[in-house]
């Protein structure tokens, strides 16, 4: 029986884990999202990545503040009560596949000398995300949504470098680099 | 550990409860009542500091209450204590046992206001054991057996009690499996009165308009056989217990929601809607609602139910005295944003009411069609086509054409709760990391099948399924991209990838009966470069399954969002390759079309163009080399210079 090193694939599934509980928590406080993706990121930027892709139920978002825009544009109902009026996502499901264990786009020498390729650390990562969401709900509970609709979303994460060098003060650990959104 | 130290050792009070009985001789008379129950508490340790559980009612009643008989507060602390300990989690619970406990009813204690429950409870708690508290859970007096739960470890205690003496009767005690009786709770009364409310439900119900008729309450012979006439509160809860009953008819909202969808509470002589009010909450997603012939004689007198009733449809208010007021109809119309029918006038039309509903609840985005950025191969198209036809009949094939040995796939699967067999055949292979709480758990590695003979191996056990065409786009919904970054496998340097999701549903096959059913799924696929010598120049990298039961709803079929119905055109371009032998996919280059395929191509072409066969014709066959979007690229391009010719129709 040959070893099989399965960090990548435990920390794949640790970092989603993250990564969902925190998105789909500032969706649902109504906070920002769009300082996680590299659009947004100076390194990214500055190594000449391209902005992330995201496309929302078939529609491109250019920056992931005009997803945030519709984000808000859901949100949307002036006379609801506070008991009617938020949006809430709950995850049902969620699973990560290391898609490429070796990413070094815009990585310093001295990042990709540290970190090997089963350190678990330069990885790209696809992250697909199911769940349900309740519009019109109040805070409290989802029982009395307008509408509940089946949500589906696949993430491409790839390494926030910034959060990997010593004097780094921020925390995130993978940064969104494509976005695919479903909401039917 | 030192050896016990007497009745009066304080250092016992963190050790086991050997608790001395509280009638143990001297113990009785000083505060051992006190240290036997504290001790009970402190069996978590440290925390019973800060536990009080015992209070002003329940403090030192244990060694006089034990020597006088039963008390409520010994009873009631204890429980509480015994909460408490379950609470701290000193451990695991305790395994239970029923018990069924016969000969209350001929004792004395069954004059008490419980028959005499408490009171057998206390005496079996103190007889049971000296040495060691016995706590009994709640007892249910259920005909002529009291039925309670039990702790495993007390059960010899208890059972040496089979056949005491009890307050001038013998009391027999059994264990049983049988099912602890729930519904005993309510008493008889409530039975028959909720039998009663059945009974006029069943007579006010109408199926058909899904109409729950309650008008006229006021002459009703079950309601006044129950007395429930003539006292303005007594008809209130009767009201109440009336839509209680009528939801409880119903187990999800949505049935509820379809169940009942019009009531009537006309002539009922309500003069504030405060009387009515549960409605709202009961049966929120009410489309019309007969309040007619009331004596609502203001509008404050329906405001309560302002922010209510989000979808009403139809209100009729005629026979109460608030609609004679001016501006009356404007502002109740203001008050439901779906109304379109007060008092039989039309108030809204359904367009109107759908935008007015906008500004009271968040709306779901917009539905797009299928977002197709593939590049210029149409790659995603002619992979979808060849991967489900081979899924549905090769998937060996398919494994060893698109897979290798890194290839990464998985499934999972979202049940609703306690619905785990419908989905049995993909629950164990099921990798929700979520449910299976994080990296932690083996299965996390285990259910992730890398390369591709594991993979062709987990398709075989997996059910037979039909996916539906991809010429039937309202069935699909599919988003791809190009994007940058993966490893080339080819050594150094970057590669592109191809992101496909794709939504849709299959029929699937059951290995028992051979009968189809259908399941909806969402795909994700991460296509990227092969390796040097495989069958396609792309393979899949990952494949994610997640089967749910939500149908996708291709745009132009979505009931709010207002997208023009458009036919897919990169489902169209995936026709080019309807033609190609499902073992030999084209991937590149030019697909081989039969003439079935073309003549599709031209008249989807003339359709969206204007233009006439011949000139479609001309254009698909050009530059275009019949890829439907390039011909329609060149045709806007070109448009300003074609001929009328080309737009008359051909003979």
């Amino acid at each position: 029986m040959t070893y099989v090193d399965d960090t990548n694939t435990r920390q794949a599934a640790d970092a989603a884990a993250k990564f969902v509980s925190w998105y789909y928590n500032q969706i649902n406080e109504g906070k920002g999202v769009s300082q996680s993706y590299v659009t947004n990121n100076e390194t990214y930027k500055n190594a000449g990545h391209p902005p992330a892709d995201i496309c929302v139920n078939g529609q491109v978002c250019p920056t992931p503040e005009d997803w945030e825009k519709l984000l808000a544009q859901q949100r949307e109902a002036p006379k609801a009560t506070a008991d009617k009026k938020h949006v809430n996502y709950v995850v049902d499901t969620y699973d990560a596949h290391v898609i490429n264990a070796d990413y070094r786009f815009g990585a310093t020498q001295n990042l990709i000398d540290i970190h090997g390729v089963n350190d678990g650390v330069r990885m790209m990562i696809m992250v697909n995300v199911s769940g349900t969401v309740y519009f019109g709900v109040s805070k409290r509970s989802n029982d009395e949504y307008s509408v509940k609709q089946h949500f589906n979303d696949v993430f491409i994460l790839v390494p926030n470098w910034d959060s990997l060098s010593k004097n780094s003060k921020y925390g995130k650990k993978f940064l969104i680099a494509s976005q695919t959104y479903r909401a039917y | 550990m030192a050896p016990p130290t007497g009745p009066r050792g304080g250092g016992n009070r963190n050790s086991k409860p050997t608790a001395r009985a509280s009638r143990g001789g001297i113990a009785k008379h000083r505060a051992a009542g006190r240290t036997d129950r504290d001790g009970d508490v402190s069996m978590g340790g440290p925390t019973s500091g800060s536990n009080p559980p015992t209070g002003p009612s329940g403090r030192g009643t244990r060694g006089r209450g034990a020597a006088r008989g039963a008390s409520r507060g010994t009873r009631t602390s204890t429980r509480l204590a015994q909460t408490l300990k379950n609470y701290v989690g000193d451990g695991s619970r305790q395994p239970k046992v029923t018990l069924k406990i016969l000969g209350v009813k001929q004792s004395k204690a069954a004059s008490n206001p419980d028959g005499g429950v408490r009171s057998l409870l206390s005496f079996i708690e103190r007889k049971a054991d000296k040495d060691k508290k016995v706590v009994l859970g709640r007892g249910i007096l259920e005909g002529d057996y009291v039925w309670v739960k039990a702790n495993k470890d007390d059960l010899t205690s208890i059972m040496h009690l089979n056949g005491y003496q009890y307050a001038g009767a013998n009391i027999t005690i059994e264990e049983t499996t049988e099912p602890f009786p729930t519904g005993s709770k309510i008493s008889k009364e409530a039975t028959d009165t909720r039998q009663k409310l059945l009974a006029l439900l069943a007579k006010r119900y109408n199926i058909e308009q899904k109409l729950l008729d309650l008008s006229a309450l006021g002459t009703d012979d079950i309601l006044g056989n129950l007395g429930a006439i003539g006292s303005q509160s007594l008809a209130e809860k009767s009201f109440r217990a009336i839509i209680h009953v009528a939801g409880e008819q119903f187990k999800t909202v949505e049935e509820k929601k379809e169940g009942i969808q019009s009531v009537s509470l006309a002539r009922n002589e309500i003069s504030d809607v405060d009387q009515v009010f549960t409605l709202a909450y009961s049966l929120p997603h009410l489309r019309r609602l007969d309040l007619s012939n009331n004596q609502l004689d203001t509008l404050s007198k329906i405001s309560k139910w302002k922010q209510e009733f989000r979808y009403l449809e139809e209100l009729y208010l005629v026979g109460n005295p608030l609609t004679s007021l001016t501006g009356y109809a404007t502002e109740i119309t203001q008050w439901f944003p779906c109304l379109q029918v007060l008092d039989g006038n039309v108030v809204r039309t359904p367009q109107e009411a759908a935008e007015a509903l906008k500004a009271w609840t968040p709306q779901p985005l917009p539905q797009l069609p299928s977002n197709l950025r593939d590049g210029e191969n149409n790659v995603a198209s002619i992979f979808l086509r060849s991967f489900f036809q081979l899924y549905d009949h090769d998937r060996h094939a398919l494994a060893s054409q698109f897979y290798d040995t890194e290839s990464l796939v998985s499934i999972s699967a979202t049940p609703e709760p306690g619905r785990d067999a419908d989905w049995k055949p993909y629950m164990k292979y099921s990798r929700n990391v979520q449910k299976l709480g994080g990296s932690r758990n083996p299965a996390v590695v285990q259910r992730l099948f890398t390369g591709a003979s594991l993979i062709a191996e987990l398709w075989r056990s997996l059910p037979a399924t039909r996916h539906a065409t991809l010429d039937q786009p309202e069935l699909w919904i599919i988003d791809c991209h190009t994007f940058p970054h993966l490893a080339d496998p080819s050594g150094q340097g970057f590669a592109m990838g191809l992101m496909i999701n794709v939504h849709g549903q299959f029929e699937e096959a059951d290995a028992t009966e051979n009968l189809y059913g259908t399941r909806t799924f969402s795909r994700s696929f991460i296509l990227g470069p092969s390796k040097p010598g495989a069958p396609h120049p792309y393979r899949v990298l990952s494949d994610q399954l997640t089967l749910h039961k939500w149908t996708p709803r291709a745009a132009g079929t979505a009931p709010a969002p207002a997208v023009a119905a458009v036919p897919l055109a990169p489902v169209v371009n995936a026709a080019n390759v309807a033609s190609v032998p499902a073992v030999a996919p084209a991937v590149a280059g030019m697909p081989v079309l039969d003439e079935a395929t073309r003549a599709q191509l031209i008249q989807e072409l003339s359709r969206r163009t204007g233009m006439n066969a011949q000139y479609s014709e001309l254009c698909l066959s050009g530059t275009a080399n019949w890829n439907f979007d390039l011909a329609l690229q060149s045709f806007e391009e070109q448009k300003a210079n074609l001929p009328p010719a080309a737009f008359t129709a051909t003979a």
